[in-house]
């Protein structure tokens, strides 16, 4: 019985499987039938919709005022689409899938989506149509270039082209009544910033009853990178090259944590742990936790990107507490290394938008994307719809009053009004850029990030003589541009072996690192060797070599290579 | 050809009853003697039992269906485990590559660590939550006062509706340096200075098995209770006559009456012992704690589909089905050596 019931079994699974597979050749063929080729043009009455994936997308409806000019503008329509959760599997499953958006910012990514052949080559569009982006990138048009061996365009956008600046983000930033309780001090070495700390947390071993934090990381998740990880590097004066240490002249690039420098200042970071200047929880706690502890003002410094911290200094600053938000600190091991806080890294090109080989509306994603390169595009996307959002006084755009002012505290005005929404990822001329005019592109100007201070900001500023947090910083042409661009924004290819070494070293360090922080000094020395052995064993040599490769190959398709 | 057989075959028309089990099995036996003696090339014997069985044919259809559709067709994906997948090409222009995906995943030194922490999470689990759920059953079960058994019940099984994204930061709440524990086991003198629960990779498994044992002990005490409502009273009663405890009432009834339930629970947890999931380590997990924390699901994840390579992570699911059925063979072996309820 058991035996003749196994032959039933087996026949029916035969013959359902060629009636499976039979039935799913049916649906293809079927469902090629069934597109629709429509080709009219698409306008403002009916428009065309695309849809568009960012990695760096949120939930967002396109029926702002902002995104409604562009539909009537260009007669597109976008669907915005975003990973869930920072998923890092969205385009891997996208590929995987082979349903693409018609639009793709994949970021990093972009490489496996080459690989895969599901984005398009822009060459010949951009030489035929392509007249915004033309002048737009001008001369660094070949930085969109994708490698030596494949020197065709895929993306366009993400940064701009003429970049200032203003601002600087991810070195250390110490809370404001530090300074000032201490009699404004200067704070250039890991040495200095170390002592202002203690004596301050000395003086305030509380603050609002609660025990003061002199310095608190964020490294439990990915945020390692950027508050323990970047940070040595900061303090090493090495530009942000992700995980690599790259010489800008030969091109030459290491695994950061392989340098004595880095060494150095985790050695520091184990000597603060040990005196108890560094908050034990630093790799335990969460982001919200983290954010909760900065809010109540009680954490004295931090070593992250401005945009991390974004929601504790609304709340801080909401809560009259400007004396606990953050000054940024050019600080560095020693006082020969020059802080490169404001580096230029030129029009970092990698990254970017690209069309989806399976668009039916190739020319019309294309004929978007560059509009949003016009200077019409860029006026509506950085400044908003004239006589509702600024308006023309004496010839010039003038931001209305209280744009402005929502502009700067409301962090909901971009998704509401969509008014600086559409300029990342999109083809963008950059925040140094200026119209036929001569009036700057964006509504950001060095003077409004001086005006938009708070009061705390301010005072500290006065007692410094200084205008701008930059004047603390060396200069983007003192520092010089970089040659190569940055790591960060490089391709790897997936699954090549110096993507897989680099995301097991990545793993060993972020984990060894951390233990070594929180061991006991005297093991510091011998944590470390043996960081660096395993290292060498997972042939971390071989990932140097290829990333000294593209690298050079980069400066080579950029033609920046001497 | 039987008895049975020509009698059916007198009146084809008629609707055939389902057969009751007992014919059944003479049927089958007869059907095996036949083939064995004499052969029967047209295989008649076979379709006509078939057309008799129609009714119950027809009925199974479905589930076979199901069966090969979401079973079976998706093994076939297994063989990309032996190309150099790339999803822009066709499934059979792809690259062979033979063995070099199980080959490098032997190599990596990583996988043992993910390995070890599975079983070793995985076993912790099985035992603790097994056990947990066997105690508190007996407990709920001894319960006379019938309101608050219910009560109790559901309560404790509630937690195993709450996502472990909220489990995970109550668990990090709590064992945090000013957490609930830590203010708790200070107070009360046991230790001088709080512990950094979160930071210590030693108690990682500990942490995982414990948060695991609060969220489903309730849940699968369901089916232990379930089956203790069904002992006889008449042993309870015999056992009291004969004055025995409640200790041993629970020991020498309620235990020995389940046993077969939970040793076929056991057999079918251990065969899952390697599919832990890895939603718990992740969220628990920080890089401190990652040498104990990485299990294989969560290596399949980042240096698999995570990093595009899907023959590699293929491999790493093929390996894992293979655990899998051989500690169900083992498990199942063994319950049938000490006569026990087995799964097959």
């Amino acid at each position: 019985m058991k035996r003749k019931l196994s032959n039933w079994a087996l026949l029916l699974i035969i013959l359902l499987g060629i009636f499976v597979l039979a039935a799913c050749n049916d649906e293809e063929t079927s469902s090629e039938d069934d597109s629709n080729t429509d080709n009219e043009e698409p306008s403002a009455e009916d428009p065309l919709t695309l849809t568009f994936f960012s990695a760096d997308g949120t939930e967002k409806e396109f029926n702002d005022p902002v995104a409604q000019k562009i539909t009537e503008e260009t007669g597109i329509k976008l669907e915005l689409d975003y990973p869930v959760g920072g998923n890092d599997e969205a385009i891997p499953l996208m590929i995987a899938s082979g349903d693409y958006p018609d639009l793709i910012f994949a970021k990093g990514d972009i490489g496996k989506l080459i690989e895969a052949g599901g984005v398009i080559k822009l060459n010949d569009l951009i030489e035929e149509k392509g007249d915004n982006l033309k002048a737009m990138y001008g001369d660094q048009l070949n930085r969109l270039r994708n490698s030596l061996e494949d020197p065709s365009i895929y993306t366009v956008g993400t940064y701009g082209v003429e970049n200032a600046f203003w601002e600087t983000s991810g070195t250390f930033q110490i809370q404001m009544d530090v300074l000032r309780e201490l009699g404004y001090p200067e704070i250039r070495t890991l040495e200095e910033f170390e002592a202002a700390l203690t004596e301050y947390y000395e003086k305030y071993p509380e603050i609002d009853g609660q025990k003061t934090i002199p310095l608190s990381l964020l490294g439990s998740d990915w945020r390692w990178l950027i508050t323990v990880g970047n940070p040595a590097g900061f303090a090493a004066g090495k530009p942000d090259d992700g995980q690599w240490a790259v010489n800008d002249d030969t091109g030459e690039a290491t695994y950061k944590f392989l340098l004595p420098e880095f060494k150095e200042y985790f050695k520091w970071l184990n000597g603060m742990n040990a005196k108890g200047l560094l908050d034990p929880e630093s790799f335990t706690h969460t982001y919200d936790t983290y954010i909760s502890k900065l809010s109540s003002g009680r954490v004295l410094s931090i070593a992250d990107q401005s945009w991390n911290i974004g929601d504790a200094d609304k709340a801080l600053v909401a809560d009259g507490k400007e004396w606990k938000t953050y000054a940024p600190l050019p600080v560095t091991l020693n006082e020969d290394i020059k802080s490169q806080g404001l580096k230029d890294y030129g029009f970092a090109g990698g990254w970017g938008i690209a069309i989806s080989s399976t668009s039916e509306h190739q020319e019309e994603a294309f004929e978007f994307l560059d509009w949003m390169a016009s200077e019409e595009a860029q006026i509506l996307v950085n400044w908003g719809i004239e006589g509702e959002n600024y308006d023309i006084v004496d010839g010039k755009r003038v931001m209305q009053e209280d744009d402005r002012e929502r502009m700067n505290t409301d962090k909901d005005y971009g998704k509401e009004t969509g008014v600086g929404y559409y300029v990342y990822p999109f083809p963008q001329w950059g925040n140094g850029a200026v119209d036929s005019t001569g009036q700057s592109i964006s509504p950001n100007t060095e003077q409004d990030i001086i005006d938009n201070f708070n009061s705390a900001e301010k005072e500290v500023l006065k007692e410094y003589e200084m205008e701008n947090w930059i004047d603390w910083f060396p200069s983007p042409e003192e520092l010089e541009r970089s040659k190569h661009g940055t790591v960060s924004n490089y391709t790897i290819p997936a699954g090549s072996d110096l993507q897989i070494i680099q995301q097991k070293a990545d793993d060993l360090t972020e984990q060894q690192i951390t233990q070594a922080v929180l061991g006991d000094p005297a093991n510091f020395d011998q944590a470390w060797d043996k960081m660096i052995a395993d290292l060498e064993a997972m042939n971390i040599e071989q990932a140097n070599q290829e990333m000294t490769k593209m690298v050079q190959d980069t400066m080579e398709l950029w033609g920046t290579k001497e | 050809m039987s008895r049975e057989n020509n009698a059916t075959s007198a009146q084809p028309n008629l609707p055939e009853p389902p057969p009751p089990v007992e014919r059944q099995i003479r049927i089958g036996t007869d059907l095996l003697k036949k083939k064995r003696h004499s052969k029967d090339p047209k295989g008649k014997g076979f379709w006509k039992r078939a057309s008799k069985q129609k009714a119950l044919l027809l009925m199974s259809l479905p589930f076979v269906i199901w069966l090969v559709v979401f079973k079976y067709i998706p093994i076939g994906g297994w063989l990309m485990a032996f190309q150099d997948f790339k999803p822009q090409f066709g499934f059979f222009e792809q690259e062979w590559v033979g063995w070099k995906h199980f080959k490098d995943l032997f190599n990596e030194p990583m996988f043992y660590t993910a390995l070890e922490n599975t079983l070793g999470m995985g076993i912790l689990g099985l035992v603790f939550g097994t056990a947990s759920a066997i105690i508190f059953a007996l407990l709920l079960n001894e319960l006379r006062f019938h309101a608050l058994k219910k009560w109790t019940q559901t309560i404790s099984y509630l937690p195993h509706f709450v996502s472990w994204v909220i489990v995970a930061n109550i668990v990090i709440t709590m064992l945090s340096q000013d957490g609930a524990i830590n203010n708790i086991l200070v107070s009360l003198g046991l230790i001088d200075q709080p512990i950094n629960f979160m930071a210590r990779p030693d108690m990682f498994w500990g942490i995982v098995t414990l948060s695991d044992v609060w969220k489903e002990t309730g849940w699968n005490a369901i089916i232990y209770l379930a089956a203790m409502a069904g002992v006889d009273p008449q042993l309870y009663e015999a056992a009291k006559v004969d004055g025995a405890s409640r200790l041993r009432q629970m020991w020498h009834i309620t235990l020995p009456s389940i046993r077969s339930v939970i040793i076929v629970l056991l057999i079918l947890n251990i065969g899952n012992l390697i599919n832990i999931g890895f939603e718990k380590q992740m969220l628990l997990g920080n890089n401190i704690v990652m040498e104990k924390a990485l299990v294989i699901d969560l290596y399949a994840l980042d240096y698999g589909i995570g990093m595009f390579r899907y023959s590699f992570g293929t491999a790493i699911g093929i390996f894992k089905s293979v655990i899998s059925v051989i500690l169900i063979l083992i498990c199942n072996s063994v319950a049938k050596r000490i006569g026990e309820g087995r799964v097959f």
